[in-house]
């Protein structure tokens, strides 16, 4: 345990990394993903007696059905919300500066050669890339969301209403429209109970818990070593000051901490039963 | 000035919802209703003369954008009908009684031979057996002209029954839906087919990637240790980025 409430280590300088409406959005893509993948894969997985179970757990399958829906709609809303505010946090006078700076997430040919400095430091044949604010693989976790989200969204909403859609489009679409629902969701989360959740949480370092997304603040000097440029710019543009803040309260490390872990159990929960049940899954 | 915001900002977006409700919401659920001629509604004629008259079904106002070519481009009603992923469908799909003639086929369940097919997620989800849709004995094959599940009227006898509102477009979603990934899926259904192995590469590059990647790295990080990373590289990292300096004030 890190123990920072043992008196005699003083408490370590903390920077701000994400807003409050950053957390807020993760947190909600958080919550309603883990609904959606539960109701999901309870129902794609209906044959077998887990996947009952788990439609059962939401009152079974029409129920389950129905929050389904029900919280894709809510996601594909949340979704308009976040491109608003995205549109309303570029400057748009300025718009190239804006866009290509080191605090956005659009991706730029340094993140190409991060990559490939990472893969040259994998088999010791040179230095680790270093990062500043965002590195390449944290922003191919935002656009992987940013894509996934609209095709399983329309896809979804095709599926949600076939008798509407199949008036504009034949109703064989929907076989294919259901193939690539399944199978973007499987990505989908594979990706985050295996990369995303290894990368965040299970990395040495980051063990067991990585707190910057409900902390919204990381340590300083655990920065140095992960984002080094972003602390060297801070500090060449005299704004590292400005961005310290304090650490988050006791009683909300705790709620964090029994949230997260709720959440990290959940999904590897899922993912082991995808796993064990994996030839159960109906393709088609 | 007033009227041309007015329309940008209020009338715009009401046509733009209004239009994609109408595109969304399935149409207003229209009455499968049994006509003879276009003249004469066939309850009103049945029950003035007595006389019943073969009918179709055909829903009421609903055009529907979507035509079926397989339907539309028959040359006669008796013409086979060759459904997508059923290229096997022989002429038993045309007989009044497809299975005649078989042996032993009272003692035999549906799942015996239809081994595939009973395999869907009608049956296993939606509790829909083979005969809500094939009807009973004797069973017709699907383009036996007076099938209820021939493609001319198997949206309004069939689907509908569950699905109000169910057009000849809708029907042609396929309950029995081949393999996706098999060669003949090709033929029959090219669109799954591409779909499915897109998807496959797709996942299978990005988790081949990022999961070598990652665990890769994770390997790494444990031999090499982050205490060790910290000594020999913190004079390195004083080396600014190729945009470091110089660089205006952004934000």
């Amino acid at each position: 345990m890190k123990a920072p409430e043992s008196p005699k280590m003083t408490e370590p300088v903390r920077i701000l990394r994400f807003n409050v409406l950053d957390r807020l959005f993760h947190l909600v893509i958080m919550v309603t993903f883990l609904i959606q993948a539960a109701t999901g894969l309870g129902r794609a997985l209906y044959p077998t007696a887990w996947g009952r179970g788990l439609t059962n757990f939401f009152g079974g399958y029409a129920s389950a059905t129905t929050i389904h829906n029900r919280v894709g709609i809510f996601m594909l809303i949340a979704f308009a919300v976040h491109i608003a505010y995205i549109l309303a946090k570029v400057e748009w006078k300025a718009w190239r500066q804006s866009l290509f700076n080191q605090d956005s997430l659009v991706p730029t040919l340094r993140d190409v050669r991060h990559l490939g400095q990472k893969i040259r430091w994998f088999f010791g044949l040179g230095p680790p890339p270093t990062f500043d604010r965002w590195t390449y693989w944290e922003k191919f976790d935002y656009w992987a969301v940013f894509w996934g989200l609209p095709i399983l969204g329309v896809t979804g909403l095709m599926l949600m209403f076939p008798l509407g859609f199949s008036h504009i489009m034949p109703g064989w679409v929907l076989n294919v429209v259901l193939l690539l629902h399944r199978a973007e969701a499987l990505l989908a989360m594979l990706y985050i109970f295996i990369v995303h959740f290894t990368i965040g949480h299970f990395r040495r370092g980051m063990f067991p818990m990585n707190e910057c997304m409900f902390a919204g603040s990381v340590e300083l000097e655990k920065e140095q070593l992960e984002k080094p440029s972003w602390i060297a710019r801070l500090e060449y543009e005299g704004k590292l000051e400005e961005v310290m803040v304090p650490g988050p309260p006791r009683w909300y490390r705790v709620l964090y901490f029994v949230f997260g872990y709720t959440a990290l159990a959940v999904g590897l929960y899922l993912l082991f039963n995808i796993i064990l049940y994996r030839s159960y899954i109906e393709w088609h | 000035m007033r009227s041309r915001r007015l329309l940008r900002e209020v009338l715009l977006p009401v046509a733009l919802g209004l239009l994609g409700i109408a595109v969304l919401l399935p149409a207003p659920a229209p009455a499968q209703e049994e006509v003879t001629t276009s003249l004469r509604r066939y309850r009103e004629h049945e029950a003035a003369t007595g006389i019943y008259e073969e009918y179709e079904v055909r829903p009421r106002r609903v055009r529907p954008l979507v035509g079926v070519p397989e339907v539309l481009r028959r040359t006669s009603p008796y013409a086979s009908y060759k459904p997508r992923a059923a290229a096997e469908a022989g002429k038993r799909s045309r007989l009044l009684d497809s299975h005649a003639g078989l042996e032993f086929y009272e003692q035999r369940q549906c799942q015996v031979c239809h081994v595939e097919q009973a395999n869907h997620s009608h049956t296993l989800r939606g509790n829909v057996t083979c005969r809500h849709c094939h009807g009973g004995e004797p069973i017709a094959g699907i383009n036996y002209y007076f099938s209820p599940l021939n493609p001319i009227r198997r949206y309004a006898q069939v689907c509908a029954k569950c699905h109000e509102g169910a057009t000849a477009s809708f029907a042609t979603f396929l309950v029995h839906e081949p393999h996706p990934g098999t060669l003949s899926t090709r033929k029959t259904f090219p669109s799954l087919y591409y779909a499915n192995w897109f998807m496959f590469v797709l996942i299978v590059g990005t988790l081949g990637f990022f999961g070598t990647h990652t665990l890769v790295w994770v390997v790494r990080e444990i031999f090499v240790g982050i205490k060790q990373r910290k000594k020999p590289e913190l004079e390195p990292h004083g080396e600014p980025e190729d945009e470091g300096p110089g660089k205006p004030e952004n934000d």
